[in-house]
């Protein structure tokens, strides 16, 4: 391997590992307030990139302006997701039960998908598709740019919510420990259905940054779930910080695995990592007990 | 994952119970002799839904177009033609169980085959078993041919590995500083990607062209900034690519992104595609691509294809379409030429002794097969010539001059 052809994997890696980031925080923190595995996040991500694209198709303008639009009417799908669906599983079968759901729930937005838009691939094509930056050699695509740019803003913005609001800390209460929530007079299931509502809105954000530089066909989201799900695994259920290092350093390594390995085998990377967590650090990496307080 | 795969068991359960009762069923169905009157019934299994169900329904459209035509001509010996289509849902399984069903328990008079050479392979299969002539539009991989049926013909020019013959003997037939000396070659993991792609890598590597980058990448690969960087990095003369179509997009937009200037770039399947400029933008110009058909090709009956086609659906038809025609064509012209057209292994046997003698006049050209079912002809090579899509080679057929080196894009 070459030194310019590393630098520049590893810089892909960290462009890559900054979308990893964004959207296993929304998964995660499903998981960590209410304990759902939510395996249409990634049909929900396909889903706004779809919007993102034929927002762009209709009027011509720049995707990343069906933000507007997207980010909060996610925010109201998933406070309405959360009350009307989640919230009436049994709670002794919830985790279990919301795999069934959420997977249900997938296949209804991929069906759909494929209903309205058909299965043909689409791609936003915009002036700036094939320009990059080149920074000492390595050359930054633009659309990659501004796709991590908006995952680090959104990731930050997630961060100052979660800490610096009275609702974050309901809801950091809320994942902490349910019934103490309760106690000191926290409404932990309107905060459960606000969680899940930030939770999908990163996924809008997390689908338009795909939206720029992806091919996107409605079963795409079957591609993303599983290195999302051994993500935050490997971070610690719940975590957002452990999350977003796993994601990075997933990333990192698959893109520089890819050089020696290949493409079909660099991917595999996710489900090593996975299999190591659990064999030999069940609660996850970054996370650990850690988890439950944020 | 689970799931799945008591999915697949239920599946597979099914289907042998299905295809139980199809054997049962046979001996009091295929009696019935058909009357002069009774329509020619065709049966196909096509991918309508899953992976493949933009070509398949491509396929699709082109065998319906080609039913239409002949009845609004006269029919086949007279008689009308009636297609009965089925969905496989891309299902390797669920194609065989399929054209099971069609020959036992429909009762069809002939079979057309799918799409795409993994479900090309099981289908052929079954065809075999009953002695069932098997025309199919799309299973242009290598291993199609080996697998022993001696009732298969492939409805198109060449196989994948013949894809590029006139671009190799073009390229070899370069003076030595113009003629590339390395070589970038990325491909998906498929049959048909890689037929053609490593195609024209081992004719080019054979005459010393040093191959620096040899990639293959899984069919869901959706990020392709990795294989991007390992191409950019070696600076190869020559860029090969085998692709369907979301990943020929994706690592073109790649390979720019990451500003790699080849000076030729050869990439099989999606430059082809009508929605490829449109993906890719302004910057396709001077990419090479093999196709098996083009509406412009001055074959006689390509032009009342394309105007009968055009008229139907708005639009030209593409290489899925032109291959389901051609499908029947060549059907067609033994079934014309034999005089019959129903189950009976003797019917089907004549059928296709007669498409083992002779050759066929078609939309992508004259057609013959050798022993196996390798239609003897290449493919036609197009480039982005002043932001259209044109046949540069073979000269004779040629739209315009091959542009070499290509233009930045």
């Amino acid at each position: 391997m070459t030194g310019a052809l590393f630098a520049q994997s590893l810089v892909l890696g960290v462009l890559l590992g900054g979308l990893y980031a964004l959207l296993a925080a929304g998964l995660t923190l499903y998981f960590g307030v209410m304990r759902v595995v939510m395996i249409a996040h990634s049909a929900f991500l396909i889903l706004a990139a779809y919007l993102a694209w034929y927002f762009h198709e209709r009027t011509g303008i720049d995707p990343l302006l069906s933000l507007v639009v997207t980010v909060p009417l996610f925010f109201v799908v998933g406070y309405g997701m959360q009350r009307f669906l989640v919230s009436r599983l049994r709670p002794i079968t919830l985790t279990t039960m919301s795999v069934l759901l959420t997977f249900a729930v997938a296949l209804t937005i991929e069906g759909l998908l494929g209903f309205v838009w058909t299965g043909t691939q689409r791609r936003i094509q915009l002036g700036y598709s094939g320009t990059s930056i080149e920074v000492a050699g390595v050359s930054i695509a633009v659309v990659k740019l501004v796709a991590f740019g908006l995952a680090a803003l959104s990731l930050g913005a997630l961060y100052l919510i979660l800490r610096r609001t009275s609702f974050g800390r309901a809801l950091r209460a809320t994942t902490q420990h349910p019934e103490a929530a309760r106690l000191i007079g926290i409404d932990t299931d309107r905060v459960a259905g606000l969680g899940f509502g930030l939770g999908l809105a990163t996924a809008a954000v997390g689908g338009t940054a795909l939206a720029l530089d992806y091919t996107i066909y409605p079963s795409l989201h079957w591609h993303w779930i599983g290195p999302l799900m051994a993500i935050i695994v490997v971070g610690g259920l719940g975590s957002i910080p452990g999350a977003a290092i796993a994601a990075l350093l997933l990333g990192v390594a698959a893109s520089l695995l890819q050089v020696p390995l290949g493409t079909t085998w660099a991917q595999t990377v996710f489900y090593l990592a996975l299999f190591v967590t659990l064999m030999i650090r069940p609660q996850g990496f970054f996370g650990g007990r850690l988890a439950q307080r944020f | 994952m689970r799931a799945t795969r008591r999915l697949t068991v239920a599946a597979i359960a099914a289907a042998s119970a299905l295809s139980l009762s199809a054997c049962l069923a046979s001996p009091e169905q295929g009696g019935e002799a058909a009357g002069p009157d009774d329509p020619i019934v065709v049966g196909v299994s096509l991918p309508l839904t899953g992976d493949f169900a933009e070509p398949g329904k491509g396929v699709q459209r082109g065998y319906e177009a080609w039913a239409k035509h002949v009845n609004e001509n006269g029919g086949l010996l007279g008689r009308q033609v009636e297609l009965v289509i089925v969905d496989d849902q891309s299902n390797a399984d669920r194609v065989a169980s399929d054209y099971e069903r069609l020959i036992n328990q429909d009762g069809v008079d002939l079979v057309f085959g799918p799409f795409s050479t993994r479900l090309v392979v099981p289908a052929a299969q079954v065809a075999q078993d009953y002695g069932f002539l098997f025309v199919e539009p799309a299973g242009a991989a290598a291993e199609v041919f080996e697998q022993g049926f001696d009732n298969l013909f492939y409805a198109a020019p060449a196989i994948a590995d013949d894809h590029y013959d006139h671009l190799a003997e073009y390229i070899l037939a370069l003076p030595e500083d113009e003629r590339p000396k390395t070589i970038a070659v990325a491909s998906m993991d498929d049959p048909f990607a890689q037929g053609t792609a490593y195609g024209l890598r081992d004719q080019l590597a054979e005459a010393g062209i040093e191959v620096l980058v040899d990639e293959v990448y899984p069919p869901n690969t959706t990020d392709f900034s990795g294989i991007a960087a390992k191409i950019a990095d070696s600076k190869a003369d020559l860029l090969i690519v085998g692709s369907q179509y979301q990943d020929g997009v994706n690592l073109v937009v790649a390979l720019q992104q990451q500003d790699y200037q080849p000076q030729m770039a050869a990439i099989s399947g999606a430059p082809t595609n009508a929605e490829f400029p449109a993906a890719i933008g302004d910057k396709t110009e001077g990419i090479l691509a093999p196709t098996g058909y083009t509406p412009t090709a001055p074959y006689p009956s390509n032009q009342e294809f394309v105007e009968f086609y055009t008229a139907e659906h708005d639009a030209p038809p593409a290489e899925d379409e032109a291959n389901a025609w051609t499908t029947g064509q060549v059907v067609a012209a033994a079934v014309e030429a034999v005089g019959c057209a129903d189950p009976s292994p003797e019917c089907q046997e004549q059928l296709i002794g007669w498409l083992k003698e002779n050759e066929v006049e078609t939309v992508v050209g004259p057609l013959s097969w050798d022993a196996q079912g390798r239609p003897q002809s290449a493919h036609l090579i197009q480039q982005y010539v002043d932001g259209e899509i044109k046949i540069v080679l073979p000269d004779d057929v040629k739209e315009a001059d091959l542009v070499h080196p290509k233009p930045a894009w």
